[in-house]
């Protein structure tokens, strides 16, 4: 501020005035102040975000539903058929509140269904659930776990379908509990089963396999649904036929 | 500090470069608020569209999605009230050149996904990527950056209140 001779206009005054006072705030201080509590702030909130993912891994029941070989794993559906010799395996990712999964279901559902009722194909199901971060609810979570709970009664692949035909017309909205116990009598539960199906519900019990299958999709590269995978290939589902989608099946058996 | 004292034209030209500098700050700062504080409630998801870059470790990519929202919040706001501008600007410019070899490499790769950079993120289908467009607004973003590193005066800053510049 030396070169200053000049009194200037009443602004640059103040400013050669603050930056030439005593005991004015040092640019250092006020530096490592900012940094300081940078730290502090981002430190915090990567722990609290960990600590709530172990939670949500955590919670639950652990318990495996019928059809899924491990944790992590995906359900294998139609496991009362007898598979054809060297039947591909077609891996089916999706989230229950992708509006392009209720898509992909609406075109290739009965295909779907078709190859492996003939044990053409084995058919393997990841139920997902990141979409409950992305749109801030937990419908995915519990539509997923309600679907296995039905899984334990061999209803998924009714459960699935009925969930995927009742899908809120908005993304986001999701479901009520009636709503999941709707689909579950849709799907032929009743009785003992349906009540069985209620305490599975209720007690959350397949959480921690969900959970499980969330992460195992996410380290192996699935980030987005519906991910089709033909013997572990991607499929590319763009402009496919229900027609197409049933070759390319039965052409990777042969 | 000359451009402040001397009269007429010089001093034009400088009022509007602080006025630009001004822009600049409010362009980088403003998107960094917006991208972060869209992010910052949904961690777990945050987490995820960093990973979908397959760049990182898996569980690194995670605490780095964790953190990310939190430190773009902070840089973007030091921007917009102009405090510490330069020390900022080179951090938001950095991440933003961070952000484009990211961007780049996934095109590279050929992987489908959608930057994350607002929220969301993952896979989509190929035809709705959309490479060429976040790296041209986060190389205009690092530009903002460049240029406040490099003249980080600028009208309206707490730099300007506090520290006399």
């Amino acid at each position: 501020m030396s070169t200053s001779q000049e009194p200037g206009s009443a602004r640059q005054a103040k400013i050669r005035q603050a930056a030439s006072a005593k005991g004015g705030p040092s640019k250092v201080i006020v530096g490592a102040v900012v940094l300081v509590l940078a730290i502090v702030v981002t430190v915090a909130a990567v722990i609290i975000a960990d600590q709530a993912s172990t939670d949500a891994a955590t919670a639950g029941g652990s318990e495996l539903p019928a059809g899924a070989a491990e944790m992590g794993a995906g359900l294998t559906a139609y496991r009362d058929v007898t598979l054809e010799e060297g039947a591909p395996t077609v891996d089916i990712y999706e989230d229950f509140q992708c509006p392009v999964c209720g898509r992909f279901e609406e075109l290739f559902g009965d295909t779907v269904a078709a190859l492996g009722e003939s044990g053409e194909a084995r058919i393997r199901y990841h139920v997902l659930t990141f979409l409950d971060d992305n749109l801030g609810n937990d419908s995915s979570t519990r539509a997923a776990n309600a679907a296995m709970c039905a899984a334990d009664h061999g209803a998924f692949v009714d459960y699935h379908a009925a969930t995927f035909a009742g899908q809120p017309s908005r993304e986001g909205q999701g479901w009520a509990d009636d709503e999941l116990h709707g689909f579950a009598e849709e799907s032929g539960l009743e009785g003992d089963a349906l009540e069985q199906w209620e305490m599975c519900v209720d007690e959350q019990s397949h959480n921690q396999y969900i959970e499980a299958v969330q992460e195992q999709a996410s380290r192996d590269g699935v980030t987005g649904t519906p991910t089709v995978l033909l013997d572990g290939e991607p499929m590319d589902l763009a402009g496919m036929t229900a027609a197409d989608f049933a070759d390319a099946v039965r052409g990777a058996g042969e | 500090m000359t451009e402040l004292t001397e009269p007429g034209a010089p001093r034009q030209r400088a009022r509007a470069l602080d006025v630009l500098g001004l822009l600049a700050r409010i362009a980088l700062g403003g998107v960094l608020i917006v991208a972060g504080a869209l992010k910052v409630g949904s961690p777990a998801a945050s987490a995820r569209a960093v990973q979908a870059y397959q760049l990182l470790p898996f569980d690194v990519a995670a605490y780095v999605g964790y953190a990310l929202p939190v430190v773009e919040i902070l840089i973007g706001a030091l921007l917009v009230v102009g405090l510490l501008t330069r020390p900022a600007a080179i951090l938001g410019g950095l991440l933003m050149v961070a952000f484009v070899i990211g961007i780049a490499s996934a095109w590279a790769r050929g992987l489908s996904i959608d930057c994350g950079c607002f929220g969301g993120g993952g896979q989509i289908a190929a035809a709705d990527t959309a490479y060429p467009t976040e790296i041209a607004r986060d190389t205009a973003l690092a530009l903002c950056g460049v240029w406040l590193a490099a003249r980080p005066r600028a009208l309206f800053s707490l730099d300007r209140a506090l520290f006399g510049y």
